[in-house]
């Protein structure tokens, strides 16, 4: 089957606007996610994965390379690519509902459809009963929800996650990962997450693709062999399967931030 | 919970600022101290009793309910011009960073121009008219609405921006639900700003091409020598503001910035 993100010797230089320096943030970047896949991007911070996923987001121009999103080249952002971003991005004016329904609206989805996918979406992400709230009256944990919910809801081709759950506490976070297991499944999205926690990564990736210190290429595949439907965490902690990839990850990542240290 | 405490906080009967009233009380008693032994006072510092007499006076002939009309329709006027054409004027410039940035000192030097500076250009364009007194101060209210404007356009956090864009909103979609109602808070203070200076613009204006309104009151009162019609349209002049800025605009800006930052918190 086709893969439905190609990355091609992708490159991207920039003057950073603070130090002034010249920048080489990737560096001959190659990757390929499958339809249906979930890929988890890892690497030290600073190896440009977010500027990676700027890229195909459409926010970033690169400075060389090619992407192809579902056999069509990356020209700058659409709704083919959704996006839930690390800082909270979804708008403090408007309630629960209205901002999941953003994506619809500006599709031109009819109201009544509208509402229908709506409250589909809310009972995905668990939200129920919280439509007309505001976002400040809402936990950390639940405004991700809310914007994993805008972004689904809008029906992308592909889900772009850059370190969504970042910022939300340990015990949240753990949570969140389970049900975005769970919605990855039944939704059957393609999905391109970046996180810099090797658990995380192990943790929700069909494979891991781990990058290089910057200038960012990839450094090397690892496959995580467990069925979806059995990652929990309480189960997973005391896997061997799981626990030797993870320490894989691990290692190839910690190679990469000692590097960086020489 | 937030909400209920905020209904309750309105619920409650506005408390008499009695403090306020005696600090007034305190003015106007040394103002008629000063008035008692000052020779001829009626000429430079007539006492509060006179300036009432006047009050009396012009309120009986009908002259003052209709100058303080013509200054506030004035106002309004302009206040309205002011924001129809500065919230977009702002939006505009503040959507593009290099434009805004470019923008700045332009539109910092065109209201340090605000009000009287730029009377008398504007009254070698169009003379002694009432479109002179309305261009100056619609000029006046103008910048500080920009100004504002634009910061606040600026202020929105960009993340926002790019959410949308990758959910394919168009540019005027992303001014509509984005910028807008981002920069709603600074358009409230732009406005109350620009309605402050425009009502002093408006004074110096009536005074200088007026045929009737507060300005043109005092100014005119000036040549017949009739010191208590100049203090009490100051008094006119100063309360109205202090009332209009009490009762209408502060509470309007505090209720937009208030509920707004709570949403936006």
């Amino acid at each position: 089957m086709e893969a439905k993100i190609v990355v091609r010797d992708l490159v991207h230089e920039y003057d950073d606007e603070y130090t002034g320096q010249h920048v080489r943030a990737l560096d001959g970047l190659s990757l390929e996610v499958a339809d249906g896949e979930f890929v988890a991007v890892v690497g030290p911070s600073g190896c440009g994965k977010t500027t990676l996923l700027n890229i195909l987001a459409g926010l970033v121009r690169p400075t060389g390379g090619r992407i192809l999103v579902d056999g069509r080249e990356v020209k700058g952002p659409g709704p083919d690519r959704g996006v839930v971003f690390q800082e909270l991005a979804i708008l403090p004016w408007r309630t629960v509902a209205r901002n999941i329904g953003h994506g619809l609206e500006i599709q031109g989805v009819e109201r009544g459809e509208r509402e229908r996918r709506v409250r589909q979406f809310i009972e995905l992400v668990g939200l129920e009963g919280f439509d007309n709230k505001y976002p400040h009256e809402l936990s950390g944990g639940m405004k991700q929800r809310v914007a994993l919910a805008r972004t689904l809801a809008a029906n992308p081709v592909v889900m772009l996650m850059d370190e969504p759950f970042a910022a939300v506490d340990a015990q949240t976070r753990i949570t969140l990962q389970e049900e975005l297991n769970r919605i990855a499944i039944a939704t059957r999205k393609t999905i391109l997450f970046i996180t810099h926690n090797v658990e995380e990564a192990a943790f929700l990736g069909d494979r891991c693709f781990i990058l290089t210190r910057r200038p960012g290429r990839l450094k090397r595949v690892v496959e995580i062999p467990i069925r979806r439907e059995r990652r929990q965490w309480k189960a997973l902690t005391t896997d061997p399967e799981f626990t030797a990839r993870r320490e894989e990850i691990l290692t190839l990542v910690r190679e990469e931030v000692r590097g960086g240290e020489d | 919970m937030k909400t209920d405490v905020a209904a309750a906080a309105r619920r409650r009967p506005p408390r008499i600022p009695w403090g306020m009233f005696a600090a007034a009380a305190v003015a106007v008693g040394l103002w008629d101290a000063i008035s008692q032994v000052l020779p001829q006072a009626n000429l430079y510092l007539p006492s509060p009793g006179a300036v009432w007499a006047a009050l009396l006076e012009l309120l009986a002939k009908g002259i003052l309910p209709d100058y303080m009309a013509e200054s506030l329709r004035r106002v309004v006027l302009a206040t309205t011009i002011g924001l129809a054409v500065g919230v977009p004027l702002g939006i505009l410039i503040g959507i593009n960073s290099k434009v805004a940035e470019c923008c700045y000192p332009l539109l910092n030097f065109f209201q340090s121009l605000g009000g009287i500076a730029i009377l008398p250009l504007v009254i070698v364009w169009f003379g002694f008219t009432e479109k002179t007194i309305l261009v100056a101060i619609n000029y006046t209210v103008l910048f500080p609405v920009v100004f504002n404007v634009l910061v606040g356009v600026r202020s929105v956090p960009r993340i926002y921006v790019n959410a949308l864009r990758t959910l394919g909103a168009s540019r005027l979609r992303i001014v509509r639900d984005v910028l807008l109602p981002g920069a709603l808070p600074h358009v409230a203070t732009g406005a109350r700003l620009g309605m402050a200076y425009g009502w002093r613009a408006l004074i110096a204006a009536e005074m200088l091409v007026g045929a009737n309104g507060l300005g043109f009151m005092i100014f005119n009162a000036q040549s017949f020598f009739l010191t208590n019609r100049i203090i009490l349209g100051m008094l006119v002049i100063g309360t109205l503001w202090v009332l209009i800025d009490r009762f209408v605009l502060r509470p309007l800006e505090a209720d937009t910035i208030q509920r707004w930052g709570l949403v936006q918190r």
